[in-house]
Formats: C-alpha cells, structure tokens, sequence
C-alpha cells in the first residue's frame, strides 16, 4: 500500500479563509493510506520548503500530495524545489485548491470546503496508481544534415562547421548558392550577389568541417534528435548518415503567372524573375516600364503578401531609371509593402527618382493594351478615380513565392508541419525556427517569403538552436516531455496483450509507434520510440483493449478520479 | 403515467441536487483558463471538477462513458484550437473521435447536451468562467443521473 504524506498550504489565509483545512485533515485521517498530513503557512517560501523536504524525508511516506496554488503560478516552482531536495517529482502530485477552488467559490464556504476534500481525495486516487515512467538516454552525434544550400542553408552550414560539427549540406543543384545565385542584384544593398555569397561559398569549398553533395535528393529519414538516420542520393550514388539534428532550408519558388495579364501571349510581358536574368545577361531594355504589383499574390487563392516582391521592383524601377533617365517607370501597386528603415529609404528614394506609384484594386486589375506586344496598359487609378494609360515597352509581372513542389512530402518525410500554403511550419511564433519535431530546424524562404539578408539570419538562427542541441552531450526523453508537476511520461506497451491493431500507430502526431515483429507471436506488436514521443496520450485513447497506458496517468488513476470526483 | 407527470418527476428529482461536471481540461488551453479564472476570481458554481490533461486527444472515450455512468450529469472536453495543438494534429484527432462519441451517446438515449466539446474557446478566464456557466444553465434542464456501474478501481 502506497503511504502518502499531505501537505495543504493556507497561503496565508488566502485559501485558509474560504476553505477549512483543518476540516480536510481531519477527513484525511480517516484514510489509510494518509500516513501524515499537515498545514503549512506558504510552501513557496525557500524555507518552508526546505523544512517540508525535511520533514517528507523522516517520514516513511514514499509519495507526497500537495494542495496548494495552480501549476502555473507557483506549484511548478514547488515541485523543482522539492526535486532539488533529493524527492523524486514522479512521486509528487499537487493539486490546486486556490485557484481551482478557493478563489472561485468565495461566496459558498461549505461547498469549497467540500469540493477542496474532494479534490484532495482524487489527487489520492491518482498517486494510488501513479508509476514513474521509464527514461531514455541517448548521445548526440555530432553532425547536422542541412537540406538546401540557399543563403540560409549555406549560413547555417558555415556557423555550424565553425564550431567543430561536421555537416552534411545537400542541395538539389550543382553548387551552392540557392535562388539569389539567378539574380543580377539583391537588396538591400543592391549588391552582387555572387559577391555578398562569396565568403559562404569559399567556406563550403575549403572548410573540412562541410562535406556538400550537389546534385542530391533526399530518400528517407527516420530515427530521432541526436540520432536520425537518413538515407539520400547525390550524383547517383547513395549515402547512410547519421545526424544528430536536421536543419531544412529548401527555399521556395515563383510563381508563374500562366494566363494572368495575358503572359505567355504577349512578348514583353515577363515576370521579375526574367527581368533579373536579363539585367544578368545585360540584355535589359531600359524603355518605358510599367511593373505589377501583387500578381497572383493576395488573392482568394494565396491571400499571403509574399514581402520581397514590392522592394524587389522597386529595386529594378531604381535601376532602370538610372540607366535611362528619359525612361517612364511607373509601379502599379496594392499597398507598397517596405518595412524597415532601409526598405523604407528606397521607396522614398524611387518617388524623388520620379517613379511613379499608381494604386488599382483587386476588383479593377489593370489591362494590357496591345495586339502582339505591349503598347500600353489601363488602370484605374484609385486615388483619383481616372483610368489612366500608360506607355509601355515592358510590362513586369511581380508574383509571390510559393512553397517548393516537394514540400509537403519533405516536411512528412522530416515528421514537421506545413501551413495552408504549404509552408513549413514553426513550433510558436515566439519558437520561429524550431518545429514541433525536436531536432528539426526550419529557415530561409521554406518557412516563409524572406530576402537574402533574412535568408542569413534565420540560418544563423537555427545553426545555434541546433548547436544548443548538438553541445548537450547527452538527452533524456524526460527532458523534451517533462515529467513534473502531472506532466505524464511516456505510453507503455503491455506486450502480453497487444493485439497489434495499429490503432496507436495511425494517430501518432509523432510517427513514434511502429509494429514490430518479436519471436514467438505471429502478429507484430506496437513499439513506442520514447524519444520521438511527446505524451499527447492519443494512442492511449484509441487503444481498445488498454494495452497502451500512461504510467503516471493510467486508466485506474482516471477511474478513481473519476469515481471520487463528487464522492460516492 | 403522462408525459406531464414524467415531466413533473424529472423536476422533482432534479430538485434534489445541483448538476454534477466533469471537466476535462488540456493543459495549454483550458487549464490555463481555469488558472485566469482563478487569478481574477470569478465566481462559479461548486460541482465542477477539473482533471488536468496533456492533450484534448488524452480523454478517453471510455473515461467519458465511466464518468456519465457513475453518476456525473455532464462531462466537458477543453481543447486547443484546431491547428493550434501544440502535439501537431493530436485535437484534431480527439474532436473526430468525440464528435463520434456524442453522436453514440445520442443514439443510445444518453443525449448530446452530456457531452460538449470546448476546442479553442476556453484559453482565456471570462471564456472558461461563461462556458462553465453556460453549461451548468444548459445540463439543468436534463434529468440528473444515477450510478449505474460498479467501480472499476479495485478496492485495496
């Protein structure tokens, strides 16, 4: 029989007013499995909780009950404390009788006082049953796999072999540099590209740290943080590593605006990504341009603003205006979108160039006027409400990027998220290159329309996420799904009954299950890979005969939860 | 007997004592609205329990039918919003399944109104507070129930 010790702290009177504590202990002690119960003023206090580890300590109670204040205020807090002295959190379970109980049932004495018993009784029920779950250890390699050798891809490879791990960077194409490589001039900056990229791809060359291997594409990757194994082909032969944290940077593509402002019929009705060729090749008209903002981008379709288009024309208006000053640009545009001081200065730079910025609305897109060339192109001013032409020789269509081809395959090749569009997916908003699968990393233009300069940045970004991984030495499956403080372990497999239904490995968010064949049965089993799972407990609920459980949390603990909640 | 007499001794039973509710709460949603609740200390009724859970896709389908079936008048699910589940498409799961599970309890007579599922609109106090509210209004209506199983648990 388990011997549990209670603990209910007044917390000064906040919850001592409204609640009879002594009333409970009083209950308690007709319970045979309450070896010792006892009030105490505030548990947060460092002392008091010295004093209570003490006390748990000369006692032969082998598990505690606290009633005290919400996890998320303080109990979290109590319950590290009491790990520090030495009493093991899978064997504390706190319940919250202030904010739970006492602060929301102020006007009703008595029924908070009940309701307080009641809840200390089913954090009983739950102890009763409560086992600690088993924990995993496992060494990290040292070696990071990088998919896509864009500017983000390139910068998190070299930040990573600076710092003595060896990477695997693949790519799809023949060398690295990603999409700016196609580009005549990034911003901002309106620098070469080839220039700005130079010192990452010197470093891919001659760091011994890097192996690259162009041409590749990815064939499989299971296994888990500190240890995936991945299998992919480059150059027609195939390679087995091993890393210890992937980090995907495959970039995105443009979007081609096949039938939108008659492109593809008309000759000099090209997209941005053609003019930056052709700035590229020098073979550029510099005549009267008009650009179009917003081409297949904010629509019903992709309503998302693709952010780099509108400084990109900008950037090229500025460009051509300069080569021919007698040239008319004019940017037909939604809302410029120019955040940042530096993008900010070149709109504000193009207007003084006499770049002129016409707005239209998605109902009324403007018309391109021509029989087998652009002559001119109608748009509906809505600032002053005229339909205006222009003059053109050049009509450039400015369109978004979109998600790769492969990339919702690649992200449930990686066991990650893709969002509506196709997107990678971060964890939170405050977690942007880290993703739901631990030892996974996302950045650059795979998770979102970003420009070299940014492209850089989240590469970075993840190289040190992942360098925090990869320095850790170790890693406990506890420590990506914490047990304190209620938080469950990990699902068990009773292999006597396991029917092997597969139940559990269809729900599994994480792919963590698998059926395995074992000697002697001739059926296969479900086998939970404790470092892929995060204890979201699906598997447990579709299991249908209860071979799968939670050990801290298990179906009897539920039932006798259950059971107690309101007495019998 | 009339349906106005089975009607009058529904009243009369449900009289004699206040709707009982379990909830179940995800742990980064809905407890954390409880928390807030607390914190802002609105006043609710009594019967309610809360059993923290790690995900929505946690309660089982079976705990919900045990809870109802010892007695318990209503039993509330708290989830994450879809596509905001922090176990990737775990709620998605548990609404599937729960949604299935409230069409069962229908058919078997239980009624709908015992189970309601809560995704994305419990993570913050006043939400949590008003559907606690809400829902004892709505489960007073129905006839309280009475144990109808044994315990599970083994007695020691």
């Amino acid at each position: 029989m388990r011997r549990i010790a209670v603990y209910l702290c007044r917390c000064f009177g906040e919850i001592d007013q409204i609640i009879d504590l002594n009333d409970i202990r009083v209950r308690l002690a007709g319970n045979s499995r309450v070896r010792s119960s006892a009030v105490v003023d505030s548990l947060c206090c460092a002392d008091t909780i010295k004093q209570t580890a003490l006390q748990i300590g000369k006692t032969d109670a082998d598990q505690v009950l606290i009633a005290a204040c919400s996890l998320i205020s303080r109990g979290n807090r109590v319950i590290r404390t009491l790990e520090e002295e030495g009493i093991r959190s899978s064997s504390i379970h706190l319940v919250d009788i202030r904010e739970g109980c006492a602060w929301i049932h102020g006007d009703d004495a008595a029924g908070a006082t009940e309701k307080a018993y009641r809840l200390v009784d089913m954090g009983l029920a739950l102890l009763e049953h409560k086992r600690p779950s088993d924990n995993v250890v496992v060494t990290v390699r040292r070696e990071a796999l990088i998919i896509g050798a864009g500017p983000a891809g390139m910068a998190a490879a070299v930040s990573l072999a600076e710092r003595d791990i060896h990477v695997h960077l693949i790519e799809r194409g023949s060398e690295p540099g990603g999409m700016p490589m196609l580009f005549s001039r990034v911003y901002p900056g309106n620098e070469d590209p080839s220039i700005k990229l130079k010192p990452y791809r010197e470093a891919i060359e001659t760091n011994r740290n890097i192996a690259f291997y162009p041409r590749s594409k990815l064939v499989s990757v299971v296994g888990y943080v500190g240890d995936f194994k991945v299998c992919f082909v480059s150059n027609k032969n195939e390679y087995h590593i091993r890393p210890g944290v992937i980090i995907a940077a495959t970039g995105a593509r443009v979007f081609l605006p096949d039938g939108l402002y008659r492109y593809g019929e008309l000759k000099n009705v090209i997209t941005q990504m053609e003019l930056e060729t052709r700035f590229k090749k020098g073979t550029a008209e510099t005549d009267n341009t008009v650009f179009i903002q917003c081409v297949g981008a904010r629509c019903a379709e992709r309503p998302y603003c693709s952010t780099i288009c509108c400084p990109s024309a900008i950037k090229n208006a500025l460009r051509i205006s300069e080569r021919n000053e007698d040239a008319h640009v004019v940017v037909l545009h939604r809302d410029v979108m120019t955040p940042g001081s530096t993008l900010e200065n070149y709109y504000r730079t193009a207007m003084e160039r006499g770049i002129r910025f016409i707005r239209f609305t998605e109902d009324t897109p403007p018309v391109i006027i021509g029989e087998d060339r652009v002559e001119a192109v109608d748009v509906y001013d809505v600032v002053t409400g005229l339909t205006r032409r222009i003059n053109a020789d050049l009509a450039v269509l400015s369109t978004p990027l979109i998600p790769g081809m492969d990339s919702h395959h690649l992200a449930d090749m990686l066991g990650i998220q893709v969002d509506r569009y196709g997107f990678f997916r971060e964890m939170y908003p405050m977690h942007p290159v880290e993703t739901r699968m631990d030892g996974v990393f996302i950045c650059g233009s795979a998770r979102w329309p970003v420009s070299s300069d940014q492209a850089v940045m989240q590469g970075e970004a993840a190289a040190i996420k992942a360098l925090a991984v990869l320095r850790s030495g170790k890693i406990s499956a506890s420590s990506f799904s914490p047990v304190p403080g209620g938080k469950f372990g990990h699902p068990n497999v009773n292999a006597d009954s396991c029917t092997g239904c597969g139940n559990c490995m269809a729900v599994c968010p994480f792919d963590a299950i698998r059926l395995q064949r074992i000697d002697g049965k001739y059926f296969c089993i479900s086998r939970v890979n404790k470092m892929r799972c995060k204890a979201c407990g699906n598997c447990v609920s579709v299991c249908p005969n209860g071979t799968m459980q939670m050990p801290e949390h298990n179906y009897l603990s539920v039932c006798g939860m259950i059971e107690r909640a309101f007495g019998q | 007997m009339t349906n106005d007499e089975i009607r009058g001794m529904t009243l009369e039973k449900n009289k004699a004592r206040q709707p009982k509710i379990l909830v179940f709460a995800c742990k980064w949603c809905g407890l954390i609205g409880a928390d807030g609740a607390g914190r802002k200390k609105l006043e609710l009724p009594v019967d309610f329990r809360v059993i923290p859970v790690e995900c929505a896709g946690f309660v089982e389908p079976d705990a919900i039918i045990r809870a109802l079936a010892s007695g318990i008048d209503g039993v509330v699910v708290m989830g994450c919003h879809i596509g905001g589940c922090r176990f990737n498409n775990a709620n998605h799961q548990a609404i599937k399944r729960l949604e299935l599970l409230k069409e069962l309890l229908d058919a078997t007579g239980i009624g709908k109104e015992r189970l309601m599922i809560s995704f994305g609109t419990a993570h913050e106090d006043h939400q949590f507070a008003d559907i606690i509210k809400d829902y004892f209004r709505k489960i007073s209506g129905s006839i309280r129930l009475e144990p109808w199983v044994e315990s599970y648990v083994p007695k020691r």
